[in-house]
């Protein structure tokens, strides 16, 4: 990786292709922009950026047909841009490998914020995990197995530990119902998101200030769960 | 029954009536025989006349005409001297014959012709009932399936047919069958074309089992049809006027948007124009405070005009039905939560306080659709309260469905603007007073009804409550156990 990354956006709209690349710019990141998909796959091959943002409505293909092209050679983070109201195309999106989403408009601390995790999250899944997750009061050992919240150790059942570790490993990003409950309860559970309301709840009780307006398990509406940890 | 069948039984049917007719003449004729020497020959002839009469009326002209040549010829056989021979000696026996015979058949034939135009009748009146019946039955149908079926059935009962087909041809084409099996393979017996003043409607195809349809059968079915036509006409007519109705609805419905709307895209784009040209000029200076006065007005008004986008979209989608809940079992307080951290910055002049008990069951319902409702009514609550009041969130189990309740301390509605609050563009205040699209409410009715539930408003002693029902039933199904998970770590 050279020093500065290269990011490469995929977006038929001049102005939100001229605001992102000002901005990121700006912020020292090298910056290439695509307006079709296939000009997208194109760059993306002969480039090999580090991140790519990506719009789910192209004019010449679908958004999720792009995502899941890029995801036959590489494993570079992928951001999809879309509008309110489609959360199907986002989470076929996000199962089909895109690691994060932002639902236009979206604020630019927002969009630094979600480049700045999936950047770190694709170092570490080059190099070696940390192993220990903080996030306010709450300390999670992820080869210890123990949780703790201040200086008291917070008693999980096997499952709930599951869906923390899997929660806080991959902090900062979005995790979809569908990846979760594959995850942490198996394939043929996917599609019973109550299991996932119900221990998320549980969860909150036991680690969040007030489980009612969480600050660390967050809930990402429609589409799936985030765990936000320290920075 | 095969029409062969029926065709034999009428046979002997009206054979018997020609052997009853017999027996009788042959009776009296036994009796009048036994008083040949007390009655005279012309009272005897007068005599004769009764059961003619008789027979003519209960079995109609044939048996009558017939037996008055019976009788004529066993009066001459019996009663004219000579007797036992059809040969008259007197010349006034001859008259008497002569006008028995005439006045026999003119009796027979007045009897008859009564007789025959009484049958009419009933059978004119009969027709007359059964056209009544179909038309009180059309009156008012506004649907054409109602209708073909109804006269489907009727040409079904008043044919005592064995099979009806209606086809109803041109642009809503459809056909219905009584029984509902496959027509019988021979070609029907009757096919009677709907017509209307436009043209051909359709046609009613007929099988029965007795193939003979009389003139005045056939005459009664293309009433029928007729009768059908204008129904089926009316109904279009009444179904386009509704359309039309309701395209004026929708275009009143649309100018009132674009009014509102352009109003309400033009207010914070105002804002923005002026902050972002104050900004690039060089007016503001760079660390002057009134620079992050603009600044965070641009970004306000932003948000402003994307949720005034996203009611707009919303509204237009339940106007098309295009609102389909993605249901899942969800929890109520993980919903209220969100929606309440996403407002917090809103709802510092307020105190928002939540009564939504532990052990509340699951919930089917679409969470990003249930946090709108929410955000709707609570930004309505926030925006008609006065600043340090209480909105409360309440939630109970009410049989088998779940209860909530938004309340605020704001102002009071009269009673009469309660239901038409929900519906669109409706303000009791001036539209420049409050900001907002005037869809709010509208679209929280929406998707409350898409999820089966109803929301309704009502005055408080202290304020206003937003009310809405939901099913917990999902499917007919309450939702299913979790797997037990005791294990700790």
């Amino acid at each position: 990786m050279s020093s500065a990354s290269l990011i490469l956006v995929i977006d038929d709209e001049p102005q939100i292709l001229r605001a992102i690349r000002t901005i990121l710019t700006e912020k020292e990141f090298r910056v290439t922009t695509a307006s079709r998909g296939e000009e997208g796959l194109t760059l993306a091959a002969a480039n090999e950026p580090d991140l790519v943002i990506l719009d789910l409505g192209l004019p010449d293909m679908d958004g999720v047909e792009v995502c899941q092209r890029l995801r036959e050679w590489t494993q570079c983070p992928i951001i999809i841009l879309s509008v309110r109201d489609s959360e199907r195309d986002k989470v076929s999106a996000l199962d089909m490998g895109a690691d994060d989403y932002l639902t236009k408009p979206f604020g630019i601390e927002e969009l630094l914020a979600r480049v700045r995790v999936a950047l770190r999250h694709s170092v570490r899944m080059q190099g070696t995990q940390s192993k220990i997750v903080n996030a306010g009061p709450i300390t999670i050992d992820l080869a210890f197995h123990i949780v703790k919240r201040g200086q008291e150790e917070v008693k999980l059942t096997g499952r709930e530990y599951k869906l923390l570790a899997y929660l806080a490993s991959n902090h900062g990003r979005v995790l979809t119902h569908q990846s979760i409950l594959t995850h942490v309860w198996g394939p043929e559970d996917a599609d019973h998101t109550e299991y996932l309301r119900v221990y998320m709840r549980q969860l909150r009780k036991k680690l969040e200030d007030d489980p009612e307006r969480p600050q660390y398990i967050l809930t990402e509406p429609g589409i799936g769960y985030r765990f936000i940890a320290d920075e | 029954m095969n029409s062969e069948n029926m065709q034999n039984s009428s046979f002997l049917s009206r054979l018997w009536q020609y052997w009853l007719s017999f027996l009788l003449i042959g009776f009296i004729t036994v009796l009048f025989f036994a008083l040949r020497d007390v009655l005279e020959t012309t009272l005897i002839a007068l005599l004769y006349l009764i059961p003619l009469g008789i027979i003519t009326a209960y079995w109609g002209l044939g048996p009558g005409i017939t037996s008055a040549l019976v009788t004529f010829l066993t009066f001459n056989y019996f009663f004219i001297q000579p007797y036992y021979t059809l040969t008259v000696h007197r010349p006034a026996d001859v008259v008497i014959l002569m006008v028995f015979l005439i006045v026999a058949v003119v009796i027979s034939q007045l009897v008859g012709r009564a007789q025959a135009g009484l049958a009419a009748a009933t059978a004119r009146e009969r027709e007359a009932t059964q056209l009544y019946e179909l038309s009180t039955a059309f009156a008012g149908l506004p649907d054409d399936h109602a209708i073909v079926q109804i006269l489907a059935k009727q040409v079904y009962a008043v044919a005592d047919g064995e099979y009806v087909e209606l086809n109803i041809t041109g642009t809503r084409s459809f056909n219905f069958r009584l029984p509902e099996s496959n027509p019988p393979s021979r070609s029907p017996e009757l096919i009677i074309s709907i017509e209307a003043a436009r043209g051909l409607l359709g046609e009613i195809r007929l099988w029965r089992a007795a193939p003979v349809i009389s003139s005045s059968e056939r005459r009664l079915f293309q009433t029928f049809a007729s009768q059908g036509a204008l129904a089926l006409e009316r109904a279009w007519l009444a179904q386009a006027e509704s359309r039309t109705k309701v395209l004026e609805e929708s275009d009143r419905l649309k100018s009132a948007l674009l009014s509102s709307v352009s109003h309400e895209l033009r207010t914070p784009l105002s804002t923005i124009k002026a902050a972002a040209s104050s900004l690039r000029g060089k007016e503001v200076g760079w660390d002057s405070p009134a620079r992050m006065e603009l600044v965070a007005a641009i970004d306000d008004e932003a948000d402003h005009l994307n949720m005034l986008v996203g009611n707009l979209l919303d509204m237009s989608r339940i106007e098309s039905g295009a609102l389909q809940p993605k249901r899942e079992w969800n929890i109520l307080a993980e919903i209220v939560g969100n929606v309440l951290g996403r407002m917090r910055h809103l709802a510092q002049e307020h105190t928002l306080k939540i009564d939504v008990p532990e052990d509340l069951p699951l919930i089917p319902v679409d969470y990003v659709q249930m946090e709108q409702v929410f955000t709707n009514l609570i930004s309505n609550s926030l925006k008609y309260a006065p600043v340090n009041t209480v909105v409360w969130i309440r939630a109970r189990v009410e049989g088998e469905s779940l209860h909530v309740q938004v309340s605020n301390q704001g102002p009071q509605v009269p009673s009469e603007h309660l239901e038409r609050i929900f519906d669109k563009f409706y303000r009791i205040t001036a539209a420049d007073k409050v900001t907002g699209t005037g869809l709010g409410l509208s679209i929280c009715k929406g998707i409350i009804e898409a999820h089966g539930g109803h929301i309704w408003a009502e005055n408080l002693p202290d304020g206003l409550a937003f009310n809405f029902i939901i099913p917990l039933i999902w499917d007919g199904a309450k939702p299913h156990q979790l797997p037990i998970d005791t294990e700790s770590e």
